[in-house]
């Protein structure tokens, strides 16, 4: 196995980010012309942040030469798109910008419910604030949904950077299932978009529900947890006062009920928001000189669902050769109908993920069964120790699998063509 | 004041209450008084079945809490309407939910249980199902088997589109007559078949609230006042979705608020609470759309599938309503009267009242009469077509205003299609007798102890229990049930109806389950567990023989068993769908009950 690029090499680099996504896929040009890059994402979460972001992107610049073929910003979720900061990238020469169609500004069902997500999550996020602020304590349940909604905000300048075209140019498209493409810049590649969908069924899955509009759409204000007093304050009892006789709840049966009814409802809003969002994610499936490398960004079940019902998923699933994992080895990201279908030994996957901000990714079944199904050739990002970063730690790896080569914040994979 | 029961003591208390919610005003006879069952009270008020609570975990206080029988407020017939009084909250709570018990323990014949297992042993009140009208701050409301009790909570009004309301006016929830009714009705729906709270296909939970719904709507017909208004509004025509203006407005549209037209109260759920959150309309509406057989295939979120029976049941009243008062409306205009709205003759306009409200009592009844007729778990919609069609065949063989036909007309329209069954004529709907089913018959249940004038007493339901189980597992195969694996006896109760023909009718419904554990993902042993139920709703008559066997079957973990292949797509399905797996650590398939704080999120 090759370790280093020449002109019959694909390389694929994952750079370690902490909670995020940042992949860098180099194609080979015919003779000694040389390589045309695709980054794939590029972001890290706030609360999962390593502080590797700035030297990743240095890293970037020094090996592309500041040439990137095309950038993919796979969802407008700040771990995957944080790190396209305006003045490092409008220094780059790019070549164009892809995005889901849900990002279109054109499109009226896309800014619709574009409108309709950054209004819920500002809220939410700022219900969460508050009641982080408050001093409040919080679940379980509700630092992960605030983990989840923390994700959705502040995109703004990235999102303005993409949209611009980085303002060097650079050819803004936004991609759906069924596209398909030819670059004429990377000779050789050709793309298949299978996500995501434009259906009135997914649609429908991504629209937060109505019922849910409690959250006061109109409201910019930071609003507390304990803000309204519904009654006048004579009505009022304290919940030791003894004239309460039977109706007086034990401090254990109170903590219950707030435990019960302060918590669970905004979460489970905050997750299906998130989720929507990662269903988002351009699906995208590079051929190259027979390969065949599949990026599904965040992609959750919803998104996959879709075109895992077309004629063609068998083809397409048993022909891949590489395969980022979806969200983070998250569940629910890779359908066991998807990974079956893959063939065993045939394909190497990488993993973009650590236990921090949730600790429930990647999920340990998922990583065994990729493991299993990958024949041994499964990286996580979170096995790469860096010199002077704290950052959590993996399952360690003792000896790489063939084709992997460590770096200082990254990992390589190489596949000879 | 706690000996009113004594026999001088009124047999009714009566209680005032919205009809509908504040933000109607008194239009439309919104100011109502709710007839309860008298009964003692103390302060809360504490009843037999009821205990309200109105302690609010969001400022971590409580609200004073009312004496229904402090001698002041019982000369005025309890307080009187008011927003910022939360006694009156508490006042209207306890009625409306009383009443909606009262109407259950009318259709089925027999007292009204609850579903939770008791609390504390030390706790007075582990019994009662315990309200809280003032729960948290949150625009939603629900029944929470794990509390024992509905939850209700009260938020500010929207600020740029608040309907009717004040823009960030403080909207209790608690204070919708429907949302009342909707939520003791899960309460009670809980306590005839607890399995039913288990989502085992997007027919289980959608049942739930389009169940609770319905309830709610038929209530709207026992209020006399609005219902004459809306009468007189509509010419008889009481399912439009609006009614006329005060005054018909000239062509240049209406300028005045006498002339608009506003919508028809009585199909319309939670009104207020709907607008308060910006959705310019009731929360939802029992018709308006025309009905189709695809939404059954689009819709799957509780509330929009639920919805979907919501409307197939209306349709089926509408119609009867529409037959029964044809010959009213024909002699009417035979007398040379014009039908239309605000013309209609007083006397009229007060027969049909009389008759929507008739006819929306025996709805209500026979719908309710219908969950002792369904089968102990994941319930589908069919399923509950047959069970209506079965339970008033029962009671009233001879179908003579086709209410029946008009049932099965609605919900073949909307696609809904019972399994297993031939067509969708009455006698293939109806369920059947075992021998019909099996070949076997089902030999006699012999000892069962019912006492038919009082709740059974523990012992009694020890013993029964105990004849019952064993009852199934010598009867599996007959039964539906699955030869060696244990059968448990669960809500078992003693039903008596009075048939039109004054016929008392005693018979003995019992659910009969078992359980078995499967992996989620059948070719994948590693994969997650789930408890799998099956069983079997047996109707017994007097002398213990079986006249239904309603079943849902056990069977083995292969390709064979389609029951059991489509709550593993459910399951999957809904974990994609939640989201909540993603960043939270999966919570036990082992009979999760269903979430409807979750599912509620807004009502
Ligand atoms: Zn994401
Ligand atoms: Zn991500």
């Amino acid at each position: 196995m090759p370790d280093e690029l020449d002109s019959n090499t694909i390389r694929i680099r994952m750079y370690r980010v902490g909670f995020g996504d940042c992949f860098l896929v180099s194609l080979p040009l015919t003779g000694d012309a040389g390589f045309r890059h695709i980054l794939v994402d590029c972001g890290v979460h706030g609360k999962g942040n390593i502080g590797t972001m700035d030297e990743v992107v240095d890293n970037i610049g020094t090996i592309t030469d500041k040439k990137l073929a095309i950038v993919i910003a796979t969802h407008a979720h700040q771990d995957h798109i944080s790190g396209f900061n305006p003045e490092k990238f409008g220094k780059f020469q790019i070549g164009e910008v892809w995005m889901p169609w849900t990002e279109d500004p054109k499109d009226a069902k896309a800014a619709t419910l574009k409108k309709k997500h950054v209004a819920l999550a500002a809220q939410l996020n700022d219900h969460f604030e508050a009641q982080a602020f408050s001093g409040a304590r919080v679940s379980k349940s509700r630092a992960a949904a605030a983990a989840a909604v923390a994700n959705l905000v502040a995109n703004k300048t990235s999102l303005q950077a993409l949209h611009s075209g980085f303002g060097v140019d650079a050819r803004v498209r936004f991609l759906k299932a069924g596209d398909s493409l030819q670059s004429g810049d990377v000779p050789g590649l050709s793309l298949k978009v299978l996500g995501p969908p434009t259906d009135e069924k997914f649609l429908a899955k991504m629209d937060p529900p109505a019922g849910h509009s409690y959250l006061r759409l109109d409201g910019n204000r930071v609003e507390s947890a304990n803000q309204l007093r519904p009654f006048s304050s004579k009505w009022e009892i304290k919940p030791t006062d003894s004239d309460l006789q039977n109706l007086r709840l034990s401090e254990a049966e109170r903590k219950r009920i707030k435990d019960e009814v302060a918590s669970d409802s905004l979460d489970g809003l905050a997750f299906a928001l998130d989720k929507a969002i990662n269903n988002t994610s351009v699906v995208t499936l590079f051929a190259f000189r027979g390969q065949v490398l599949l990026f599904p960004g965040d992609a959750q079940y919803g998104n996959w669902e879709a075109w895992l019902q077309q004629s063609d998923a068998a083809d397409i699933l048993s022909s891949v050769t590489f395969l980022k994992v979806a969200h983070h080895g998250s569940v629910n990201a890779t359908p066991k109908d998807a990974l079956e279908q893959m063939s065993p030994g045939k394909f190497a996957a990488m993993v973009s993920t650590q236990s921090t901000p949730w600790p429930s990714i990647p999920r340990g079944p998922l990583m065994d069964r990729l493991k299993q199904q990958t024949k041994n050739k499964t990286i996580r990002s979170d096995s790469l120790a860096i010199k002077d970063i704290k950052a959590p730690k993996g399952p360690v790896v003792s000896k790489l699998p063939s084709g992997f080569v460590k770096g200082d914040f990254w990992y390589d994979y190489f596949i000879k063509l | 004041m706690s000996d009113n029961t004594k026999n001088d003591a009124p047999p009714e208390r009566p209680l005032k209450a919205y009809a509908f919610d504040p933000s109607q005003g008194r239009n439309l006879g919104n100011y109502m008084t709710i007839n309860v069952r008298n009964e003692a009270l103390q302060p809360g008020p504490v009843g037999k079945y009821l205990v309200v609570i109105d302690y609010d975990a969001s400022n971590d206080t409580y609200y004073e809490p009312v004496n229904l029988d402090d001698p002041a407020v019982l000369l005025r017939g309890g307080l009187d309407p008011s927003e910022s009084d939360p006694r009156f909250h508490q006042q209207m709570t306890y009625a409306v939910a009383s009443e909606t018990i009262r109407r259950f323990e009318f259709a089925l014949g027999r007292k009204a249980k609850w579903g939770f297992r008791g609390g504390r042993r030390t706790d007075p009140n582990r019994y009662r199902l315990r309200i809280f009208p003032h729960a948290m701050q949150e625009a939603n409301a629900y029944y929470s088997r794990d509390l024992q009790g509905l939850v209700f909570g009260y938020f500010p009004a929207s600020e740029t589109d608040a309907g009717a309301n004040l823009p960030g006016q403080t909207i209790f929830a608690c204070l919708s007559h429907d949302i009342i009714v909707h939520e003791t009705t899960h309460a009670l729906i809980d306590g005839q078949r607890r399995f039913f709270m288990e989502p085992t296909g997007a027919d289980t939970p959608a049942f739930h609230e389009g169940f609770a719904d319905i309830v709610a709507l038929f209530q709207h017909f026992s209020y006399k006042e609005a219902l004459l208004e809306v009468i007189q509004k509509t010419g008889g025509l009481i399912y439009r979705l609006n009614v006329a203006p005060e005054v018909a407005p000239a062509d240049g549209g209406p300028v005045i608020a006498p002339e608009l037209s506003t919508e028809n109260p009585l199909v319309q759920l939670a009104r207020q609470f709907g607008e308060a959150m910006g959705m310019r309309a009731a929360l939802r509406q029992a018709l308006g759309t025309q009905p189709n057989s695809k939404d059954l295939e689009k819709l799957f979120e509780p509330h929009d599938r639920g919805a979907i029976l919501v409307a197939a049941v209306f349709d089926a009243f509408f119609s009867v309503y529409v037959r029964k008062t044809r010959d009213l409306m024909r002699i009417a205009k035979a007398g040379g009267a014009t039908v239309g709205p605000d013309d209609l003759h007083p006397d009229l306009a007060n027969r049909l009242a009389k008759e929507a409200a008739k006819i929306a009592g025996q709805f209500a009844n026979i719908c309710i009469r219908a969950l002792d007729y369904c089968p102990p778990i994941d319930i589908l919609f069919g399923d509950f077509l047959r069970a209506l069609i079965t339970a008033d065949y029962d009671l009233v063989p001879n179908d003579r205003y086709q209410y029946r036909a008009a049932f099965i007309e609605a919900f073949r329209l909307r696609g809904i299609r019972p399994q297993d069954v031939a067509s969708y004529s009455e006698e293939s709907l109806r369920w059947c007798p075992p021998e019909e089913m099996k070949g076997v018959t089902a030999p006699v249940c012999k000892g069962l102890d019912f006492d038919v004038f009082s709740l059974p007493t523990p012992a009694q339901q020890k013993r029964n229990a105990i004849i019952l189980s064993l009852f199934g597992k010598n009867n599996a195969e007959a039964l539906g049930l699955r030869p060696g694996i244990p059968v448990q006896a669960h809500s078992f109760h003693p039903l008596h109806r009075v048939a039109p023909d004054g016929g008392l009718r005693v018979e003995i419904v019992a659910e009969l389950m078992q359980q078995t554990e499967v992996h989620l993902d059948p070719n994948d042993q590693q994969s997650e567990k789930f408890t799998f139920r099956g069983g079997t709703t047996i109707v017994l008559n007097r002398e213990g023989q079986v006249r239904y066997a309603i079943q849902k079957s056990l069977g083995k973990d292969d390709d064979q068993n389609e029951r059991l292949r489509r709550q593993r797509e459910y399951y999957y399905a809904m974990d994609a769908i939640s989201g909540l797996t993603t960043y939270l650590p999966p919570p036990p398939l082992d009979g999760r009950p269903m979430n409807f704080n979750l599912i509620h999120r807004g009502y």
